[in-house]
């Protein structure tokens, strides 16, 4: 165990301290997060990935990432994984290793910014031990309220600058960057500085200088190199960065090394080795880990970027590793994939257009609107349009310098369509409504381009303040409330948690688990993927310690939409329908809302009204507690009453229709709010009168 | 009125499900033939089966089928049977019937008709328990208004709460407590229209409501010789929405001088009326005052008789037989012995959580096995469970030698032994009960599930492995049936 220097549950200073400590550096393995999200587009399971922890556990890492980024949503989405029970898993697995989120300060772990009681409440209740944090914008202030929980709570809070090469980011804005993050987090002895260089575009040259610098003003201060390896020259600026200070370098398993993610394990090691930089790492686990990979990772050739090999011209368009296989594979769903070389040339010119960092979320925005321009114009002028417009940007960029004036009528003309039809993360980016952008707003044409007529307005909109400030707090209360109702059920604090960062995404993820259970858990990859193929074929696992076998006895042949799957489970033939996508949708309308009444238990409505007023028809007022319908079930009436006066909207079942538990029967509007309503239509038609 | 004896030698059963297959059973025991009926969707059901012969005899609706009564004895009489057994529920107390089947020269395997007749009218049948001297709760007949309900409760110094009940009414049906005067006009109305509905009479009566009431029976017997004797007592507390699912004997509220007084009225008032064959006499038990009220008289074999079955050891149904071909029962009273504790769940096919009838097949069905329990199932696996009738799939019984010792064996029964797939059913409620600590104490009313009713839910085992197991081997199925899915 004498690789082991630092463990969950040591203080942040004392972490802080033994690295320091260290005679050379230190490595995070990546693993488990970025590589597969820059090469598998995060398909990689916690199934495979955990049978790396073990080895994990003995090799002396200074942490794991394995969770955050888009792992998290990936996770609810198409792994059907949840980030907690990842969690759950690898802190049994691996007890001593720190395990290490990434956290997109005031956007977390989706696409927008959360408002702060969210990003508390949900910080506060995250069990990860190293917290890696980055603004796209690099505006400090938005990582406040992350930094001070994390703090707060005794866990290690590691501050990102996002880090790319470009003449208006220079060492002088970086080191700005750098005191903003040190007075933030008052001092460099609890935090660990990451130099987070996403699309892997920092040179030999860039970085040293960087490192230097940094550590010439703040000679204590640790500091983690991140570099994606898509240029193909990661390997000796990793070593520049070690030789300049950085005492924690990230790496991956050689044998999950592709083009986007990060250096291999092994090779590093050599390499810092012969240039007699000590790391700390027990070389025999990681060489177990680096073979263990190749068990699995040819279960996920499908999940791999369709854009193999390296591309240095990376240093242009600067699209992030993490970015590249999700890009490529929306491109491909898209149908748009021969349009790729046209796409990243032109995020290499609008990236100098509007400046800040291309990663999460600003690599989405940069994605959608430079897809959307180059999707527009294939489809209006076809690939000569996208030609045309690649070379007037050309000429507005390098030629013009982006003097707007300098344009001719019809270009500036062209030039102000270009944001005409750009996505609404796009505008509320240069309203700075994720913070302020790191070297100043874009010209007056974008927005002019952007909202049209309304431009001069929105500029006055812009807001200089960070989110934080300004995104409104929600009443979790509420959102709690409403989980509850579409659950049918009390939620758990982490399905609460998993429904505040997306809540369509978590529905949906809850409600898969519901029906399939803990199949994404146990089932090896092959037969998650594709199921048993042939009559025969077995899957093993154990539930509560008990064995289980699942065979294949045959798969029927599809009749009405549904086929006929035979499987033995221990030994026990049993047949089970699966419904096709022909198969007949015979949804059943439920109640979901208050103002819509739903059948309290399975029975016959036999009965529409109360034997006094008669049948009801919509239109008709109802009084609060008045019987509206009865329903007989198993011999017995159940009274259906108004909850509230009100006015039926719509009457969804006819007499003596058998309903199922929580169908709708009834839509009604509060009777208060029909009369609100009718008073506001009687103003607008008032105003517009006038 | 003397009767010549006549042998059975083949039987009608007019029911379906569990009743049916119980009386096959000891019709096989006897060497009695059985002719089973069955309506359209009951054509693969359990008890056409296991009778010696079986008759379509309807569609779906009860009224149809398992009502149909001039249908049913032209098949008995077709069939070449000598008698009708009705079961419980259907026309098991419709004293039309049982005159039906007699003047057809069948003979009826129950009470005389008269009887019947007079029991299910339930203001008379309160004022024939009065005149034996059986107490009864006070109450008001033939309400109409709630200004007459009103009325009556000042007269008689009754307070809120209240129970209406449909005079022809049993089973729970038509039956409604009302806790406050606001609420007196649309219960009232409720039980008219569910009296209505389910007994074709709306005529009502309203009654004082005895709070954390008991519910105690006494099992009668009596043959055409006028000798009437009981089986002692059960305990039929544990109800939800006035019916019960699970019975216990004896019963633990009452001691033995209790039982001695309870079990000789039951007897004084069923020697009033000239009772024959099985019956049950129910008692309201006020556990404060230690008084008991009388409640109706069943006239027919119950749901529960199988736990007297099995502290008593003798064959109910069989001795119905008996009683029929007009056979003096063969015992005295001071031979019954009962020596056991027994107790009975009723594994309807609801939602365990909202009581709401589960339809659908049975894909898969387990019986609990082993030492100490009884089951009488009216399904096997791969059965339907039809919408159309009550949900009883089955009743599981346990017995010990104390009531603690019966405990264990029905908890045994359903966390071990039962497993129903394809259909919910209220097992996973009733092993709550028989877990919770004021159950097992024996303190408990008929208010028990709604009182307990979230510390019930809350100690429903929501997982088991077996059951995950099936959630994963259905995505299995389905993703070996479609591969790889667009959302992976």
């Amino acid at each position: 165990m004498g690789y082991i220097f630092v463990k969950p549950g040591m203080s942040p200073k004392e972490i802080v301290k033994k690295v320091r400590e260290l005679p050379g550096v230190c490595f995070v393995s990546v693993g488990m997060r970025d590589a597969g999200q820059s090469d598998y587009k995060n398909r990689l399971r916690i199934y495979d990935l955990k049978t790396l922890a073990p080895y994990y556990n003995e090799m002396g890492l200074f942490a794991a990432e394995c969770h955050g980024g888009a792992r998290w949503h990936v996770g609810i989405m198409n792994r059907r994984e949840s980030p907690f029970e990842e969690i759950a898993i690898l802190r049994e697995l691996m007890p001593n290793v720190l395990l290490q989120t990434l956290i997109r300060e005031t956007n977390m772990w989706g696409y927008r910014p959360y408002p702060r009681n969210v990003i508390e409440y949900v910080v506060q209740r995250v069990d990860i031990d190293v917290w890696r944090c980055f603004s796209f914008l690099n505006d400090v202030r938005n990582m406040r309220p992350v930094a001070e929980v994390v703090m707060k709570r005794g866990r290690l809070f590691e501050p990102a600058i996002s880090y790319t090469v470009a003449p208006w980011f220079d060492t002088k804005y970086y080191l700005k960057v750098v005191d903003d993050i040190i007075s933030l987090c008052g001092g460099v002895d609890e935090i660990i500085l990451c130099i987070k260089d996403m699309a892997g575009v920092g040179t030999v040259k860039s970085i040293t200088e960087l490192i230097d610098a940094i550590k010439q003003k703040y000679p204590e201060l640790v500091i983690n190199y991140h570099r994606h390896i898509t240029d193909g020259l990661a390997l000796p600026v990793l070593l520049a960065a070690a030789k300049a200070g950085a005492k924690i370098i990230d790496v991956e398993e050689d044998t999950l090394v592709r083009f986007y993610g990060h250096s291999p394990i092994l090779a590093v090691e050599a390499l810092f080795r012969e240039h007699g930089i000590p790391v700390n790492l027990n070389r025999k686990a990681a060489e177990q880990a680096v073979a263990k990979v190749r068990e699995w990772i040819r279960d996920y050739d499908w999940a791999e970027s369709p854009f193999r090999g390296f591309d240095h011209m990376v240093t242009r368009h600067k699209m992030p590793g993490g970015a590249f296989p999700s890009s490529f594979e929306q491109a491909e769903k898209g149908g748009f994939l021969h349009l790729m070389p046209y796409i990243l040339q032109v995020m290499s010119l609008y990236n100098q257009i509007v400046k800040y960092f291309d990663v999460t979320p600003g690599s989405q925005i940069t994605w959608v609107t430079c897809s959307g321009i180059v999707n527009r114009y294939a489809k209006e002028r076809g690939e000569a349009g996208v030609k045309h417009v690649i070379e007037l940007l050309k000429k507005f960029v390098e030629e013009k310098k982006q003097n707007f004036s300098a344009m001719s009528k019809e270009e500036q003309g062209e030039l102000l369509e270009l944001f005409s039809q750009a996505p609404g993360d796009f505008k509320n980016l240069i309203l700075g409504h994720y913070g302020r952008l790191p070297v100043g707003w874009p010209d007056e044409w974008v927005y002019r381009s952007a909202f049209g007529e309304e431009w001069k307005e929105k500029i006055k909109e812009r807001k200089e303040d960070s989110p934080v400030e300004s995104v409104p707090e929600e009443d979790l209360e509420a959102l709690k409330k409403q989980l509850e109702e579409e659950l049918g059920r009390e939620p758990t604090e982490e399905e609460f948690i998993l429904y505040l960062m997306h809540p369509k995404d978590a529905l949906d993820f809850i409600k898969f688990r519901e029906k399939y259970g803990i199949a994404p858990l146990v089932l090896p990859t092959p037969v998650w993927r594709r199921g048993l193929k042939k009559p025969g074929d077995k899957v093993d696992f154990e539930l509560e310690g008990k064995p289980y076998c699942i065979e294949l006895v045959s798969i029927g042949s599809e009749n009405d939409g549904v086929i006929h799957v035979v499987l033995k489970i221990n030994n026990k033939t049993r047949v089970f329908e699966v419904k096709t996508k022909r198969a007949k949708k015979s949804e059943v309308r439920k109640a979901t809302r208050p103002n819509e009444i739903g059948a309290p238990i399975s029975g016959t409505i036999w009965r529409i009204g109360n034997p006094e007023r008669g049948e009801l028809k919509v239109g008709d007022i109802v009084k609060k507690g008045e019987e509206i319908a009865n329903l007989e079930s198993m011999k017995m009436e159940n009274p259906i009453v108004a909850p509230f006066d009100a006015q039926v909207v719509e009457i969804c079942v006819k007499v003596n229709q058998m309903v199922e538990e929580g169908q709708l029967l009834f839509v009604l509007e509060p009777l208060d709010k029909v009369k609100k309503e009718d008073s506001v239509n009687i103003e607008e038609v008032a105003a517009k009168l006038s | 009125m003397t009767r010549k004896k006549k042998k059975i030698r083949k039987v009608l059963i007019a029911n379906r499900g569990v009743p049916a297959v119980r009386i096959m059973n000891t019709c096989r025991d006897k060497m009695i033939k059985t002719v089973a009926i069955y309506s359209t969707p009951d054509r693969l059901a359990y008890h056409v089966f296991l009778a010696d012969e079986a008759v379509h005899i309807g569609e779906a609706p009860p009224h149809d089928s398992y009502l149909n009564m001039e249908k049913i004895i032209k098949t008995a009489l077709e069939t070449g049977c000598d008698a009708i057994h009705p079961g419980w529920g259907f026309l098991a107390e419709n004293p039309e019937f049982a005159e039906m089947v007699e003047d057809a020269g069948l003979i009826w395997v129950g009470p005389p008709a008269r009887v019947i007749r007079l029991m299910g009218d339930k203001i008379k049948a309160k004022k024939i328990a009065q005149r034996a001297n059986v107490p009864t709760i006070p109450g008001a007949y033939n309400v109409k208004t709630p200004e007459d309900i009103l009325k009556w409760m000042k007269e008689e110094e009754v307070e809120f709460p209240i129970m209406i009940k449909a005079a022809a009414g049993g089973g729970g049906k038509g039956m409604v407590r009302v806790d406050r005067e606001e609420e007196l006009s649309i219960s009232l109305e409720k039980a008219r229209s569910e009296a209505k509905k389910a007994f074709g009479d709306d005529t009502l009566l309203v009654e004082k409501y005895i709070q954390y009431g008991r519910h105690i029976e006494v099992q009668v017997l009596g043959d055409r010789e006028g000798n009437i004797l009981h089986l002692y007592e059960r305990e039929c507390t544990i109800q939800r929405r006035n019916q019960k699912i699970l019975e216990e004997a004896p019963s633990p509220s009452i001691n033995e001088s209790l039982r001695q007084e309870i079990c000789y009225t039951a007897v004084r008032l069923m020697r009033e009326i000239g009772y024959y064959s099985a019956g049950t006499v129910e008692f309201l038990f006020d556990p404060k005052t230690k008084k008991f009220y009388f409640l109706e008289v069943n006239t027919r074999l119950q749901v529960e008789h199988g736990i007297t079955e099995l502290i008593t050891g003798l064959d109910i149904v069989s001795l119905m037989f008996d009683i029929a071909e007009g056979k003096t029962l063969p015992f005295e009273q001071d031979q019954i012995y009962p020596n056991r504790h027994a107790i009975e769940v009723r594994i309807n096919a609801e939602d365990p959580k909202t009581f709401n009838p589960s339809f659908g097949t049975i894909t898969r069905l387990e019986i609990p096995q082993g030492p100490g329990i009884r089951v009488s199932s009216g399904v096997y696996e791969g059965a339907d469970v039809p919408p159309y009738y009550d949900s009883l799939l089955m009743l599981v019984m346990a017995a010990g030698a104390d009531r603690n010792e019966a405990l264990r064996v029905m908890d045994r029964a359903l966390s071990r032994g039962l497993r129903v797939e394809g259909v919910k059913t209220i097992a996973p409620l009733l092993l709550s009960i028989i877990r919770h600590p004021k159950f097992v104490e024996g303190k408990y009313s008929t208010r028990f599930i709604n009182e307990h009713y979230q510390e019930l839910l809350a100690a429903f085992k929501e997982k088991t492995a077996d059951d995950e197991a099936l959630k994963i081997a259905q995505y299995v199925a389905e993703v070996s049936a479609l591969g790889p899915q667009s959302w992976m």
